[in-house]
């Protein structure tokens, strides 16, 4: 049985955009005479998921992973390609369609902030036309699991950006949609916050069996949550395959930084492959080895240390490392 | 249907929040009351009629269409629309299983709904503080034909400025459309003075536009006056009305393809 709920077959989406030349006679001549460039935002991807999966969709800033998600929800139409979504062309933009999904933007709210998320719930019931049973039955369920029962009839314009997150997800997920999409749910979040949203996405695609494909630039995000991981460059697909085969394999290092109660001048390592990267007496930034971190952090340990704080690399080296050892799609 | 009443109730709850705006609302109110009194008092002064007004039929005229106007908010309709296709957050309605026009138009009721209980209100007490004779219409046909063209005419500028929201799908900026209809309404809608004291000739060509029927015939069918083009103005209306919606469904098919919801 075919368990496949997106498919996408050289997807491409191009944007034309307008160039105008630096300062006021640039502007000015641009009254008569403009120049335009066509920027390809996603070029030939192909993509297949299936039900129940928990997909991370990484790449560094205008790599296309928006744009994708857009496509995928019907916001915006693909310049070339097949796509398909639970059955439906997305940008046909049917009802029936849009019954089935959700998708959070981390930077746009369908709250109303002048009202209580209360209202806002009431809305969305009506709106995805849910019983008054299931309504309450889901209400509820979601209000535990995020333990902001307290919160449910206060301003949301009141609310911290972590609590309104929870919101918008409550919001998303009272209609038990098929698939979640989910674009930077934990930007600008702090780490507790952006813990627990984690922790929840986790319950629901464990417990409600959704299918939820994420955007982050945190690389935390996708370790904990997503099995599958797809890497995009440039508008393209470099990568999709696990996620712990892609971090084994391309994020070699680890950042340490390490600062002293006491000024430390000079430490000659034993650990042969930590470079340092910052040098000042109270604080040290190295990159060192996967497979050496353990030993660099026992050296670092007998200077007295104040506190110490291991970091993992940043996407785009990891986008970077991939290009350079020539790994295509590898699906 | 059910879903559409609800929006139109989340945007009223809306408006209740601040609580001095429905006080203040509520005593502006008067204002405009006291201006007509004031200014058609003086005018009125040295003249029994003008036109065909007698002094409390142009007060009664003024007062209706002040509220009439008041009620009439559908410009932040297409600001709304404007400014969240060039922030990118139109994609709000899209990814919601509405029809995104009718949920304009329910927004707008909900809105609507919560300045006519609440300036209807406002304008009883104020009519009995002040105790000014107002002179509504006798005839049911006409209260009938006057509220029903109402109705038609707020839609008609929901749908039109639903319609110039969505131009920004096109243009970038959609300013010059505005300005012109702000312009033309303003004129025909007869905002500053009642239109039937415009040569015969100008009205006859107003009368071929909607915005003639959005205020101006509903509140003169109110106070009972024009009953003649009564008929005519509710046939216009609905013309208008189904052209406009002809002109958004090709709009709309035309350039949503043209939405890029901003950011790659």
């Amino acid at each position: 049985m075919d368990h496949t709920i997106i498919r996408t077959e050289n997807l491409v989406k191009t944007y034309r955009r307008y160039k105008k030349k630096e300062g006021l006679r640039g502007s000015v001549s641009s009254l008569w005479k403009r120049d335009y460039e066509e920027k390809t935002a996603v070029n030939q991807v192909n993509l297949s998921v299936e039900k129940g999966e928990f997909i991370g969709l990484i790449g560094p800033n205008g790599a296309g992973k928006t744009t994708l998600i857009k496509m995928l929800t019907g916001i915006i139409a693909p310049t070339e390609g097949k796509i398909d979504v639970l059955g439906y062309y997305p940008n046909a933009l049917k009802n029936a369609f849009k019954k089935q999904f959700a998708v959070v933007m981390g930077q746009k709210s369908q709250l109303f902030f002048e009202l209580t998320v209360n209202d806002t719930l009431r809305l969305f019931k009506e709106i995805y036309e849910i019983s008054e049973e299931d309504f309450q039955k889901n209400k509820n369920y979601f209000v535990e699991l995020f333990g902001v029962r307290e919160l449910m009839d206060v301003q949301v314009r009141t609310l911290s950006l972590g609590e309104r997150m929870k919101m918008e997800l409550i919001v998303a997920l009272l209609h038990n949609p098929k698939i979640l999409f989910l674009d930077e749910p934990t930007i600008g979040l702090d780490a507790v916050a952006s813990k627990q949203i984690r922790n929840f996405l986790k319950e629901i695609n464990r417990e409600k069996g959704t299918t939820i494909l994420l955007t982050s630039h945190y690389m935390e995000d996708i370790k904990a949550l997503c099995k599958r991981t797809v890497v995009m460059t440039h508008g393209a697909k470099i990568y999709d395959g696990r996620t712990e085969e892609l971090f084994e394999k391309y994020q070699k290092n680890k950042k340490i930084t390490v600062s002293f109660d006491e000024p430390v001048k000079c430490i000659a390592l034993k650990t042969f492959d930590a470079a340092l990267m910052e040098n000042s007496p109270y604080k040290k930034v190295y990159e060192v080895s996967r497979q050496s971190a353990k030993d660099l952090l026992t050296e670092l340990m007998e200077f007295g240390t104040k506190d110490i704080a291991i970091e993992e690399e940043e996407i785009g080296v990891i986008v970077e490392r991939i290009y350079q050892e020539g790994s295509d799609c590898h699906e | 249907m059910s879903k559409y009443l609800e929006i139109s109730k989340i945007y009223m709850k809306t408006q209740l929040v601040w609580r001095a705006d429905v006080i203040f609302n509520m005593i502006f109110t008067i204002t405009k009351i006291l201006f007509a009194y004031l200014l058609w008092g003086m005018v009125f002064q040295n003249t029994e009629r003008i036109g065909q007004f007698t002094f409390h039929g142009m007060l009664s005229y003024y007062i209706m269409h002040s509220f009439l106007s008041q009620l009439e908010m559908s410009e932040g309709i297409s600001g709304e629309i404007h400014d969240r296709i060039r922030n990118g957050t139109f994609s709000k309605y899209m990814v919601i299983p509405v029809g995104i026009e009718k949920y304009f138009i329910a927004m707008e009721l909900g809105i609507v709904l919560f300045y006519i209980v609440f300036d209807f209100i406002a304008a009883v007490i104020w009519f009995f503080v002040f105790q000014i004779p107002i002179p509504f219409a006798a005839e049911g046909f006409m209260i009938i034909c006057g509220a029903v063209m109402t109705v038609l005419g707020m839609l008609f500028m929901v749908q039109l400025n639903y319609f110039l929201g969505l131009l920004t799908l096109k243009y970038q900026g959609i300013g010059t459309f505005l300005m012109i209809k702000n312009n033309l309404a303003a004129l025909v809608m007869g905002s500053i003075i009642p239109l039937s004291l415009f040569p015969e000739v100008i009205v006859k060509m107003m009368q071929l536009l909607p915005f003639y029927y959005v205020t101006y015939l509903p509140a003169m069918l109110l106070i009972g006056m024009c009953k003649e083009e009564a008929i005519t103005g509710l046939i216009v209306i609905t013309c208008w009305c189904l052209i406009m919606q002809l002109i958004i469904s090709m709009v709309w098919k035309k350039y949503i393809r043209k939405y890029d919801g901003v950011g790659i």
